[in-house]
């Protein structure tokens, strides 16, 4: 035998090896690595003023917010740097006690002036956070009387403060190291972000994947049961779930019609229940309302001439509910104490669709563009427009599906290019005050740009919310926007969508928690029973 | 030769300059990248800020000199939705879609091979049939069904290789069979065309003549002269994989160029299709280059046909 | 095994070797899918568009569950699949042929003009052409799909407007090398102007790589259409096209296979049908064209 053969055969050997060691993936007793395969990963950014909502779910890891939430979307001081908090009886003063001996991941110890710089920094404006806006309006001052204390000063009383700058709604609550930005800069900031999350920073590789490993011990999460973490972007479902079955990732967001064959197979399955409400909408006209959808009778025809249950059964491979009121955000009714009452469910009935539209003088239809992209997180979406489209068919409406990718539907519908028309949303689920801010962009007329809704009552009572601070008050007024929002038929609310996240076999319990656009990855890691 | 070279050259210096025109008008067609980054509850001083932040304010005579002024000094500008350097961007990703494109190059010669000669030395039988069907497969198959096929059964069902994303040798396997085999049949005509002509030349009877084994007339005679032309194609083939590769690295999660391309027109974002536009233009280009200098070389006649 | 085949090769004189047997089995395909496509209103059992939830994928009428009300099953709106087969390649092949003809039509004319002029002209044509030539097809289809949304008509327009130029170049080559020879000469000085020249002399000489490069063309176009579709810029929904077809159906190619195993089937026949006859083609008419 000739060193070259045995080289060859060593070779061969040690290839035969790695691929049976990589096919027969055996469940160690310790595993310190987690993947999470994305279908999504947004902008990709990773400084959080530069990021709304939809980045939390890697950037939750690398930050902790000022306020903490349970998975359940609830406040609790166990969560967040500020372990306690509270208003001046005016609610114009609100202060926050800050959590002591936090470290950043350069070991630099986190005090009110980080908290304080995190915000202004939120607020600045060079900011595109979700909620940067109300905050610019509301906040007054922030004062910092001591390295454990910060008071948020405001314009005007509100409740909402906390909410805002909890884990809850967007990244606005996040701190941020005052002295490492200052010394490097945003731009050394953005690309080797530092928090005080359970994990740090190691690498970035866009389109690709996010990579980062564990500190040391955490305050919240004690020594990490993961020594890294890797969210890694798969965009195509069929790979998702070929990696999944090759042991290649661990936590994969998946489309509802494969979970029966995952499940099957013997791979968890995991959901969040009515995770997004999914509604139809109408795109107004410059001057608002735009004939036919003017006349509520034609907007409740709309409505009647869909067969939700088949929807959610056909298109949604069951996972989905029929839904029934206008940006029914359900996570927010049980704060608000709001319930849809079985007579608030749309029945699908196209005979009394059909002498609706005739008593709206529309009997012989009318033409209307329905816009039909692709949101992330709604595989479904086209075919779930081709399937209104043909239930407005059948009532003699002329539906015209135009086909288009959102940011070309959301450039007409912000400018009010598409009068009368008709797009859609995956909505996603949120807190009530995330419900409030979201009905004050898009039912509140003043606000103008994308809103949908051209109501002066509605108007009249998003503006009392908003200067309420009786939260008795703002639940009895929440509740009212809600009961006017489905008796005036302002949209089409469809469906209410479970989204399905697989996990590997050997994963372990795991709950993707009701917090909109967070997957909870760090309840995983938890290094605490 | 020489005289040559420089005409081609600024000749495709000038087809890349007309590209940038072309690029920045087809950008900026797209839509507004603000669409994007922005949260819908954006006011519209909330967008003016952004827009001047981005420089997208300006006049677009003065964004075209100033992309066209930065982009000669190898500077893109910074992407907007990653708020990065694009050259940071392009960094990561060329290497990629070099290596997948080099890879599949490999795979599509190692098939085109047996399957031209074949073909040519059994031509009109049905050996020759069927090595053409083989090789036109590739080419008849739409690229992503074949590679979420290859993906739900190799990867997913049989478990033999990784289904996406780079995690080593074995992750190029399947992309770059998909990708390859997409250009098998055009080497492969290539081959066969040129191995017909050589074996029907005056050289080849000759050596046969003079009493040459058959295997050496096909193997040594016949194909080095017939591989002139594929080498030089394949020059060519290696361009038209970096820019078609786009399908393949969506489904296998590949980051390469064609992925970044196709985030940045949907996220509008002007710098990077500028750059990945202009960055594989300039491959083409040069390949193209290196290929017509390679054939003026061999044949002096071209130099004077262009 | 070698030495059987060679020395017949080389014995054959020219003529028998371009009287190559005409691909019957390859015409048969693309005839039989033109005739689908152009009596898709009269084949079809139902309606393309019609949707009916309720009866979403069914399998075709052989497997379990299958019924003769839909022989080829149905889609995930419950739409007869046979049905969408058949108006599938009216599209799918419009798309084709459409695409393509426009294509070298404008490419012939550009290499025709570049070629016969020569000079500046020449120069300024093909830098456009390399330009383009150096543009990636994908992309460009998707920015048009982005800017002016996807159509039937868009999706033609975008992908001819890249393709063009690979006729332009091939031609002009041609026209060049034509040009050296005695008989355009001639032709000048019998007085033959510009028209007359391209028309008469130079056409009838390129046509046969022309209609070579058009039959090898059409399935290049079937397939960048298909692509398209799975990047969400191709024909749109509810139209049915081969490439959306499975674009659409790819995502349940383990629960309801036939969503796009039947448009692939189809794609694949068409387009390897289309391959051949251009080979066949390509060896009868112009043994020396190397171009794609």
């Amino acid at each position: 035998m000739t060193r070259i053969s045995r080289i060859v055969g060593a070779t061969i050997l040690s290839v035969t090896v790695a691929i049976v060691g990589a096919t027969d993936h055996a469940p160690a007793q310790a595993k310190t690595e987690l993947t999470v395969a994305l279908s999504s990963f947004s902008a990709e950014t990773l400084d959080p003023a530069l990021q709304g909502h939809n980045v939390k779910y890697y950037l939750s890891l690398i930050f902790d917010y000022l306020v903490g939430v349970t998975p359940e979307g609830q406040l609790t001081p166990a969560g967040g740097l500020a372990s306690k908090w509270e208003p001046s009886a005016d609610h114009k003063r609100w202060t926050f006690h800050l959590r002591k001996g936090v470290k950043f991941h350069t070991g630099e110890e986190m005090t009110s002036e980080d908290v304080k710089f995190s915000l202004q920094r939120a607020m600045s404006k060079r900011s595109t956070t979700g909620y940067a806006g109300p905050l610019r309006t509301l906040i007054q001052d922030i004062e910092t009387p001591a390295p454990d204390r910060v008071v948020i000063v405001l314009k005007q009383p509100t409740l909402i403060i906390p909410t805002y700058l909890s884990r809850s709604l967007s990244t606005e609550g996040m701190v941020l190291p005052k002295k490492y930005i200052e010394a490097n800069g945003d731009d050394v900031f953005a690309r080797k972000p530092v928090g005080t999350g359970p994990y740090k920073f190691v690498e970035q590789v866009t389109g690709s994947h996010i990579k980062l490993t564990a500190v040391d011990n955490h305050w919240r999460l004690g020594v990490p049961k993961y020594k890294n973490v890797t969210f890694r972007l798969i965009s195509e479902e069929t790979t998702r779930i070929a990696m999944l079955r090759r042991g290649e990732i661990d936590v994969a967001d998946v489309s509802r019609e494969r979970v029966k064959e995952l499940e099957r197979e013997g791979f968890p399955v995991h959901f969040r229940k009515d995770e997004a409400v999914l509604q139809l909408w109408f795109v107004l006209g410059p001057d608002g309302w735009v004939a036919p959808t003017k006349d509520k009778r034609v907007r409740e025809a709309l409505n009647l001439a869909i067969d939700r249950k088949e929807i959610a059964q056909a298109i949604f491979a069951g996972r989905a509910e029929p839904a029934a009121v206008p940006f029914g955000l359900t996570w927010s009714w049980a704060h608000v104490g709001f319930k849809a009452t079985p007579d608030m469910a749309y029945p699908y009935d196209p005979a009394r669709a059909k002498k609706l539209l005739a008593d709206a003088g529309v009997g012989s239809g009318f033409p209307l563009d329905v816009y039909a992209f692709q949101l992330p997180g709604l595989p479904e979406g086209k075919a779930f427009a081709e399937a209104v489209a043909g239930y407005w068919e059948k009532i003699g409406v002329k539906p015209k599906l135009i086909p288009v990718d959102y940011p070309a539907f959301r450039k007409l519908w912000v400018d009010r290019k598409a009068p009368g028309a008709v797009g859609y949303y995956n909505i996603a689920n949120r807190d009530w005050i995330g419900t409030y801010a979201l009905l004050e962009k898009m039912a509140y007329t003043p606000s103008k740009l994308n809103a949908t809704v051209n109501d002066p009552e509605i108007d009249g009572m998003i503006a009392q919310v908003m200067d309420q601070t009786d939260q008795a008050k703002i639940n009895a007024l929440m509740r009212n926007i809600f009961t006017r929002l489905r008796s005036e038929h302002y949209g089409v609310p469809v469906v209410y969508i479970h989204a399905a996240y697989a996990t590997s076999k050997t994963l372990g319990k795991y709950s993707p928690g009701a917090v909109m656009y967070d997957l909870f990855i760090d309840t995983l890691a938890s290094g605490k029973p | 030769m020489i005289r040559f070279v420089v005409v081609r050259l600024l000749q495709s210096l000038v087809a890349l300059a007309i590209l940038t025109i072309v690029v920045f008008i087809l950008a900026r067609a797209t839509g507004d990248p603000l669409h994007m980054i922005l949260p819908m509850s954006a006011t519209e001083e909330d967008y003016a800020n952004a827009r001047a932040y981005l420089g997208l304010d300006k006049p677009y005579v003065h964004q075209y000199l100033s992309f066209v002024g930065k982009a000669v000094t190898g500077d893109f500008g910074n992407s907007i939705r990653a708020r990065k350097p694009v050259v940071e961007l392009l960094q990561e990703r060329l290497p990629n879609s070099l290596k997948l494109a080099l890879f599949a190059m490999i795979v599509s010669l190692g098939l085109a091979f047996p399957l031209g000669v074949m073909a040519a030395v059994k031509k009109d039988t049905a050996i020759d049939r069927i090595a053409q069907i083989v090789a036109v497969l590739g080419q008849s198959l739409p690229t992503f069904w074949v590679a979420i096929i290859l993906v739900e059964v190799v990867a997913g069902r049989l478990q033999w290789l990784p289904a996406g994303g780079i995690t080593g040798f074995s992750s190029y396997v399947l992309p770059g069979f998909t990708l390859g085999w997409f250009v098998v049949a055009g080497m492969m005509r290539l081959l066969r065309s040129g191995m017909l002509e050589v074996l029907d030349s005056e050289y080849v009877k000759l050596a046969r003549v003079k009493g040459v084994v058959e295997h050496r007339v096909i193997w040594l005679h016949a194909l080095k002269n017939a591989l002139i032309p594929v080498v030089t194609f394949a020059g060519i083939y290696f361009a038209i994989l970096v820019t078609t590769a786009i399908v393949v690295e969506t489904v296998f999660a590949w980051p390469g160029l064609g992925r970044l391309a196709y985030d940045g027109i949907t996220s509008r974002d002007f710098p990077v299709i500028q750059a990945v536009v202009l960055t594989t233009a300039a491959i083409v280009a040069a390949v193209n280059l290196c290929v017509d200098c390679l054939y003026a070389f061999i044949d002096p006649r071209i130099r004077y046909a262009r | 095994m070698s030495t059987i085949a060679v020395p017949e090769i080389a014995a054959q004189p020219i003529p028998e070797r371009r009287g190559r047997r005409l691909p019957y089995v390859s015409l048969a395909i693309v005839a039989t899918f033109v005739l689908a496509g152009v009596l898709a209103p009269l084949l079809s059992p139902s309606d393309p568009l019609e949707q009916a939830l309720r009866l979403k994928f069914r399998p075709p009428v052989w497997e379990e569950r299958g019924t003769w009300a839909n022989p080829l099953g149905t889609d995930r709106l419950g739409r007869d699949m046979l049905s969408r087969m058949l108006w599938g390649s009216r599209v799918s092949l419009a798309a084709g042929v459409l695409t393509v003809l426009l294509a070298s039509a404008f490419g012939a004319a550009v290499g025709l003009v570049a070629g016969y002029y020569g000079g500046r002209v020449d120069a300024a044509l093909m830098r456009v052409t390399d330009a383009t030539l150096s543009f990636p097809v994908i992309l460009l289809a998707l920015i048009l799909a982005v800017t002016v949304g996807p159509s039937f008509g868009n999706v033609v327009i975008a992908i001819a407007v890249i393709l063009w130029a690979r006729y332009a170049r091939v031609i002009r080559g041609q026209v060049l090398t034509l040009m050296e020879l005695d008989f355009i000469a001639q032709a000048r000085i019998a007085g033959a102007g510009a028209w007359r020249i391209i028309t008469r002399h130079l056409v009838p000489n390129t046509l046969n790589t022309l209609v070579v490069l058009v039959t090898l063309q059409i399935g290049y176009v079937i397939i960048v259409e298909a692509s398209l579709s799975f990047l969400g810029a191709g024909i749109p929904p509810p139209t049915p096209a081969w490439g959306s077809m499975i674009a659409e159906g790819r995502e349940f190619v383990t629960s309801a296979w036939w969503v796009s195993f039947f448009p692939g089937l189809a794609i694949l026949l068409v387009v390897l049908a289309f391959n051949l006859l251009g080979d066949w083609l390509r060896d009868t008419l112009d043994p020396k064209l190397r171009q794609l």
